[in-house]
C-alpha cells in the first residue's frame, strides 16, 4: 500500500541550517568526485636528488660471494650404497654412527618387501597433492595406524620431514598471537614461526623458569588490556628429544605450566618418536603423561621410522583443520605410496617387538658412559637420548677453528671406519646458532663391540687432534 | 615492509601484493576501475577477496536494488506515514552499513597473509587501504543522496532532521581518510 506524498508540489519551507548542511554535503560529493586515489603511506620522502645519490652509493655484490675453498658444501663425502648399518663412505665401508636409522629398519627386509610391493601396485609418485587425486588408500591406512599406535583421535601426513612442523605451526599461529619456543629449536620449527608472523619470545633452553617468568609477564600484560588478550592465542612449542643439544624436554612442569598459564603446547617429537617411552610412543610415554594434555604432536618419520615425510597427530577437532590450512598439506605431492607402505610395515614391527626400545636405550647408556672423560670433548645430551651431540670442552675462541679441529677428528675416525658427522647449521639463518659439535647417533644394529670400538676410537683421536 | 594492515608497497612486482589501477585518476566520475573480475568460486591468487568485493560487477546496482526494496517493504508497512517510512529507510540503511563496513573486523575465511587484516574493519580492508577509490567514492555518495532524499520526504522537519543528520555523520566520519585505523576510546580494537 503506498502512500501518495499529498503535498508533494506545494513548496516547503526548508531551515535555513538544512539549506546550508546540504550546501556543504553537495561540496563534499563534488570534492569526493574530483580526488585522486592514494595509498595512504605512499610518500617516501626522498628528494630525486636523493634517489640518485643513493643509487650512485650502491655497489653491487658479485653474484657468486668468494667462498673458502675448504667449506664443507664444497669437500662432501660421497655414500655408495644405503647409509644403512654399514656405510660406504668415499669408497671406503665404515660403521654408520651418523645417520638417524635408529631402530635400524632402513635395511630392514620385511620393510623393503613391503615397499617394492606397494612400488608395483601403485608406482612410483603420486603426482599430485592430497585434495587433487593424491590420496591413495595406503595414505589413509597409515594415518589411521599412526593415530592408533599414538592413542590420539586423528592423524595428518605430510610427505617431507621438514614440511611438518613448519606447516602446522602458521595453521594455528597467526599475526598478533604468541609463541613461547625454546631456544635449542630446531630450524624447522624456526622457519614455521617466521612463517607465522606470530610474536616469537625465546626461553632459555630447559629452563622453566625462564620460562615461567615469560608467561607471566604475559600474563601481566593481558590484566592490562583483557580485550586484546581474549583475541590473542598463546602456545609454547618444545621439542621432545632436541636435536641441536639432544636434552629432552621437562614435559610434566611444561604441562603444569600449561594448565596454569593457559597456553596450547606444540611437541615436536621427530627424535623422540620410536624412541622413548615403553612402547616407543614418545615423551608422552616416557614421562606417562595423558596425551591429551599435548594438543598438538609433530614428528617427522625419516628417523625411527626409516622412511620419508612426517606427520601430526591429536584431536581430530586439531587435525582437521590443517587439512585445509596445512600449507605443505594442501600444496605438495602427497608422500609416494611406497614410503607409505614402509611406514606402515615398520609400525608394524614396532608393534610387534617393543623389546628393541629398551635395547636402544641400553647402547645410548653404554656408549655415553664409554665416551665421558674424554679430553677435550664433552658429551651433551641426555643418557637415554641416541642422537647426542660431541662439543669442545672449551672453545678456541672463533667458531672456524672449532669446526676445522672437529672436522679433523671426524676425518681421522673416518680412517679408522668408524662413519661420524658435524652437526651443520646455516649459520646466518639460525637465530641461536649452537656451538659446533659431533653429533654421534646410536641404532640398535650396533653390536657392543661395535660401540666399544667406536667410543675408542674417539678417544685416541681427540686426544692426537686436541693435545 | 608492512606495519600494522596497511600494505605499502604498489609496485606490480612484490608477490601476493595487489595491482590495483592506482593511476591516480582526474577523479572525475566513478567509471575506470568498475566491473571487476569474475573469478567468484575460482581459485584465484587473491590474498583478500574482502578488499575487491565491491568493485565486482553488478554489486553497485544490487546495493541500490537492495535499498530500494528495503524502502518498498518499508512502505508497505500498514499505518506508517511516508515521512517516517525515508528515516527508517535512511536509519536502518545506514546503521546496516555501520555495523558491515565499520564494525565487524576481519575476513569470514581464512587469508594466506597469515591474518593482516584480522584487526581492520571492511572499510578499511576495501582496495587494501586505497583511499578515494570508485568503490569507497560511491558507497559515500549513496548515504548523501539517500540523506537529500529523506530530507526533501520528510519536509525538513527538526526531528527527522536531528535523527537524519546524526546517522548520516555516523557513516560519513568513519569514511575520513584520516580515521583509518583509528579506533575511538579504543573501542572495537581488537
Amino acid at each position: 500500500m503506498l502512500r501518495v506524498p499529498s503535498r508533494i508540489g506545494k513548496r516547503t519551507h526548508a531551515p535555513a541550517y538544512h539549506l546550508i548542511l546540504e550546501g556543504i554535503l553537495i561540496l563534499w560529493i563534488i570534492r569526493l568526485l574530483f580526488s585522486k586515489t592514494y595509498k595512504l603511506q605512499e610518500r617516501s620522502d626522498l628528494t630525486v636528488k636523493e634517489k640518485e645519490e643513493l643509487i650512485e652509493e650502491w655497489q653491487p655484490e658479485p653474484l657468486v660471494p668468494p667462498v673458502p675453498k675448504d667449506h664443507p658444501a664444497l669437500n662432501y663425502n660421497i655414500v655408495s650404497g644405503p647409509p644403512s648399518h654399514k656405510i660406504v663412505v668415499n669408497g671406503k665401508e665404515c660403521i654408520n654412527f651418523a645417520s638417524f636409522n635408529f631402530l635400524g629398519l632402513l635395511d630392514n627386509p620385511r620393510v623393503k618387501a613391503a615397499a617394492l610391493a606397494s612400488l608395483k601396485k601403485y608406482g612410483v609418485g603420486t603426482c599430485g597433492p592430497r585434495g587433487f587425486y593424491g590420496t591413495f588408500d595406503v595414505h589413509l591406512d597409515l594415518e589411521d595406524r599412526l593415530a592408533k599406535f599414538m592413542k590420539t583421535e586423528e592423524a595428518i601426513i605430510y610427505s617431507y620431514g621438514f614440511a611438518t612442523i613448519a606447516s602446522a605451526i602458521p595453521a594455528y599461529s597467526k599475526r598478533g598471537d604468541i609463541v613461547f619456543v625454546d631456544r635449542a629449536a630446531c630450524f624447522a620449527i624456526q622457519k614455521g614461526l617466521q612463517a607465522s608472523r606470530s610474536d616469537i619470545k625465546l626461553f632459555k633452553h630447559n629452563d622453566m623458569a625462564d620460562l615461567e617468568r615469560l608467561l607471566k609477564e604475559q600474563e601481566i600484560e593481558d590484566q592490562k588490556n583483557p580485550r586484546k588478550a581474549r583475541v590473542t592465542r598463546r602456545f609454547i612449542v618444545v621439542e621432545g628429544l632436541y636435536m641441536n643439544t639432544g636434552t629432552i624436554c621437562p614435559l610434566p612442569e611444561l604441562v603444569k605450566l600449561k594448565y596454569k598459564y593457559k597456553a596450547r603446547i606444540f611437541l615436536e617429537e621427530s627424535l623422540s618418536f620410536g624412541v622413548l617411552g615403553e612402547h616407543g610412543r614418545g615423551v608422552t610415554e616416557h614421562y606417562g603423561i595423558n596425551i591429551d594434555d599435548i594438543d598438538l604432536i609433530s614428528a617427522n618419520m625419516e628417523n625411527a621410522l626409516a622412511s620419508i615425510g612426517g606427520f601430526c597427530c591429536g584431536r581430530s577437532f586439531v587435525i582437521d583443520h590443517q587439512r585445509l590450512s596445512g600449507q605443505g598439506y594442501c600444496f605438495s605431492a602427497s608422500l609416494p605410496p611406497l614410503l607409505a607402505a614402509a611406514a606402515i610395515e615398520a609400525l608394524n614391527i614396532m608393534e610387534e617387538n617393543p623389546g628393541i626400545f629398551a635395547v636402544l636405550k641400553e647402547k645410548c647408556r653404554q656408549i655415553h658412559k664409554a665416551l665421558q672423560g674424554i679430553s677435550g670433548l664433552k658429551v651433551v645430551g641426555e643418557s637415554f637420548s641416541p642422537a647426542f651431540h660431541l662439543q669442545l670442552e672449551e672453545s678456541t675462541g672463533s667458531r672456524e677453528q672449532d669446526v676445522r679441529l672437529l672436522q679433523e677428528i671426524v676425518d681421522q675416525c673416518m680412517n679408522k671406519n668408524i662413519a661420524l658427522t658435524q652437526a651443520r647449521y646455516l649459520e646466518k639463518e639460525e637465530k641461536c646458532l649452537p656451538p659446533p659439535s659431533i653429533r654421534v647417533v646410536v641404532t640398535v644394529e650396533q653390536t657392543e663391540e661395535e660401540l666399544v670400538r667406536a667410543a675408542s676410537t674417539i678417544k685416541e683421536v681427540a686426544q692426537v687432534v686436541l693435545l | 615492509m608492512c606495519c600494522h594492515g596497511l600494505p605499502v608497497g604498489g609496485s606490480p612486482s612484490s608477490p601476493g601484493c595487489f595491482v590495483p589501477l592506482i593511476q591516480k585518476t582526474g577523479g572525475l566520475l566513478l567509471t575506470a576501475e568498475r566491473g571487476g573480475r569474475m573469478n567468484v568460486g575460482t581459485a584465484h591468487s587473491e590474498v583478500n577477496p574482502n578488499t575487491r568485493v565491491m568493485n565486482s560487477r553488478g554489486i553497485w546496482l544490487s546495493y541500490v536494488l537492495a535499498i530500494g526494496l528495503l524502502h518498498v517493504v518499508l512502505l508497505s508497512i500498514p499505518f506508517v506515514s511516508v515521512p517516517v517510512v525515508w528515516t527508517l529507510t535512511n536509519l536502518i540503511h545506514n546503521m546496516g552499513m555501520y555495523i558491515f563496513l565499520h564494525t565487524v573486523k576481519g575476513t569470514p575465511f581464512e587469508t594466506p597473509d597469515q591474518g593482516k587484516a584480522r584487526l581492520l574493519t571492511h572499510w578499511e580492508q576495501m582496495d587494501y587501504g586505497v583511499q578515494f577509490t570508485a568503490s569507497r567514492k560511491f558507497l559515500t555518495i549513496t548515504p548523501i543522496v539517500l540523506y537529500f532524499l529523506t530530507s526533501f520526504y520528510t519536509k525538513y522537519d527538526q526531528i527527522h532532521f536531528i535523527l537524519n543528520t546524526v546517522s548520516l555523520m555516523s557513516v560519513l566520519i568513519p569514511k575520513l581518510p584520516q580515521l583509518h585505523g583509528v579506533r575511538i576510546f579504543g573501542i572495537n580494537k581488537y
